[in-house]
């Protein structure tokens, strides 16, 4: 078997090795891993392949989680039809963002990300009839061909088929001629269309793929939680999930996964330190920037390098 | 009640203002969009605040030392975060002003407290009667003080060796080091400047509502508006796109809805975009390869 092969299958085993012997916490902790890595899948796509930078994932997750509360509870539709229904919304939503930006370079889309985040919130808050504004919305738990599922033990192992899903997709795409066209576009924009590749088409596919694999995160997350409300979905939810994917490492499947782990994890291991923990979280981000601008998934290249061997993911 | 709902909003605009000169300013000369400006204008606030607590100095002797304060924060973030990156792809330095924000918007929480406090203003909210309206006195001051710090800013780039080198290096930076033109340099003062002047703002709009750690978001969402409808490279353009948001704001809080209007900046920013995306005051600029 490869190399490469063989750490995927033994990454597998160990998430699916994870949950035996903890509790209903450790289930619920490992469940909302998962769900972290899949926007850390999405913003792989984004920032890593796109170069486009986004402050208002949380806009995207909060439309995922409501549209599928919403397909579920008032439509009555099974809990994956409104899964899916929560990435094709937030997809959409993701491809109108990124069209009127599309016409400038530079920092544009980022602000117009922070600024489309912050009217979600403010629209899901006001729009009572319909999300339930103030009061929150309730959402059944999930269920399968059925039955649901009461405990977040089996619940997790969805979310890592899921999740293993995505990566797979993201990975494809990754080698796709789209993908590839994107990866050209960020190194240079002007050599990418000089080329025959159109700088708009891309864009759009980037946010709007990004933005789907968010949606379907936020779909999942609501289930897990149970009841939504505005709060959850505020700016500092997008800049958690920006800090989890650059430190995680923006440029590989197994990134994104670090990435959720370490988001999920690091308020458990700072909980502590109380009110300074935010700061400790933006700190950590800088230092990552700085001197380890490839993640923690790089550390991995670092070692191997050391000893004289080539980084994962070159043939 | 309209003339004075504009100059209430010309009020507004130029605290917008100050915050998009700012970020224009470190724009123009480093390339980096600072999503943290409008924190350290807080914080900024906050240690003002403090200062007027402890040593009970006047508020005007207060706003002035805002500059200097202002001019330590900037030059320390700079030197700390921003000039390690200098080589970096730039994307990685707006990540680390991400950064910045969690550290100085929590970091103020956490060592001021959540609690709003009560800002002293320099000008009364009594009425004066011009050309038939009834003006606050305080909307004058907020402008006048705005105006004092634009003037100053225009001599400074037009008159000083430091203006115009940092002019020079914000047209071609390549160029004005074979000059002579330190870099690093312009990048310190553009810090050091830009959050001195984001200072001012944070202490203008303080006693307008009450100083907490999340004052600053809304002011930046609107200074972020009105320097993208001046085209985000054009001092002047970020100073009238920031009037026109703030008299606007004011017209739709007062007839159409108040509790959109700090999501109607996220409207304009769409709108300018899809109508004219070079700004209202530049020409759109081919990038060299």
């Amino acid at each position: 078997m490869p190399p490469r092969k063989l750490v995927i299958f033994l990454v597998v085993a160990v998430l699916a090795a994870l949950p035996f012997g903890l509790g209903n916490y450790g289930y619920y902790i490992l469940a909302s891993v998962m769900i972290y890595a899949m926007v850390g899948l999405s913003l792989n796509i984004l920032i890593g392949m796109g170069g486009q930078i986004s402050i208002g994932h949380a806009g995207f997750w909060a439309l995922g989680a409501y549209a599928s509360a919403i397909v579920v509870t008032k439509a009555g539709l099974p809990f994956l039809v409104g899964v899916l229904a929560g990435g094709v919304v937030a997809g959409l939503f993701g491809a109108l963002v990124a069209l009127p930006a599309l016409r400038v370079q530079g920092h544009y889309l980022a602000i117009a990300t922070l600024g489309f985040a912050l009217f979600v919130q403010q629209m899901l808050f006001e729009w009572e009839s319909f999300t339930g504004g103030r009061q929150g919305l309730f959402v059944p738990r999930p269920s399968l061909f059925g039955t649901e599922m009461q405990s977040d033990f089996g619940y997790y192992y969805v979310l890592l088929a899921i999740f293993l899903l995505l990566a797979w997709i993201a990975h494809n795409f990754a080698k796709s001629h789209t993908g590839r066209s994107l990866m050209a576009l960020r190194m240079s924009a002007v050599a990418a269309e000089c080329c025959g590749i159109p700088r708009p088409k891309h864009v759009i596919i980037a946010f709007a793929t990004s933005a789907f694999f968010t949606g379907v995160s936020g779909a999942l997350f609501a289930h897990l939680l149970g009841h939504l409300s505005t709060e959850t979905f505020s700016l500092a939810a997008s800049l958690s999930f920006l800090s989890m994917a650059v430190i995680g490492g923006l440029h590989s499947r197994g990134g994104a996964l670090l990435g959720g782990f370490y988001l999920a994890l690091a308020p458990e291991v700072l909980r502590e330190f109380k009110d300074a923990q935010m700061v400790i979280y933006g700190v950590l981000l800088i230092l990552c920037v700085q001197f380890l601008p490839g993640g923690l998934i790089s550390i991995v290249d670092v070692v191997r390098s050391r000893l004289g061997r080539k980084p994962l993911g070159t043939p | 009640m309209i003339p004075q709902l504009v100059v209430s909003g010309l009020a507004l605009g130029s605290i917008y203002a100050l915050l998009a000169l700012s970020l224009v300013l470190i724009n123009k000369a480093t390339d980096v969009v600072n999503f943290a400006q409008g924190e350290m204008a807080m914080v900024g606030t906050f240690v003002c605040f403090t200062l007027l607590a402890r040593t009970g100095l006047p508020l005007v002797i207060i706003l002035v030392l805002a500059v200097p304060i202002g001019g330590l924060i900037g030059i320390v973030t700079e030197r700390v975060t921003m000039r390690p990156l200098q080589s970096a792809p730039p994307i990685n330095s707006l990540i680390a002003t991400i950064g910045l924000w969690m550290v100085f918007h929590h970091g103020a929480g956490w060592i001021w407290g959540y609690d709003p406090v009560r800002f002293p203003s320099l000008f009364s909210p009594n009425p004066v009667n011009i050309l038939g309206a009834r003006v606050a006195e305080n909307s004058l001051g907020i402008v006048g003080v705005s105006f004092l710090v634009v003037a100053v800013l225009y001599v400074f780039f037009e008159y000083t060796r430091a203006g115009i080198a940092m002019r020079a290096a914000s047209m071609n930076r390549r160029a004005a080091q074979l000059m002579g033109v330190n870099i690093g340099r312009v990048s310190l003062t553009a810090w050091g400047l830009a959050t001195a002047i984001s200072v001012v703002s944070g202490l203008l709009v303080a006693p307008l509502t009450f100083l907490d750690f999340d004052i600053m978001f809304a002011v930046l969402l609107k200074a972020f508006a009105g320097a993208i409808l001046g085209g985000f490279n054009s001092l002047v353009g970020a100073v009238v796109g920031c009037l026109v948001i703030g008299v606007i704001e004011n017209l739709f809080a007062a007839y159409i809805s108040a509790s959109f209007k700090d999501t109607f900046a996220f409207a304009i920013i769409i709108a300018v975009l899809m109508v004219r995306p070079q700004g209202l005051f530049t020409r759109q600029i081919a990038k060299k390869v």
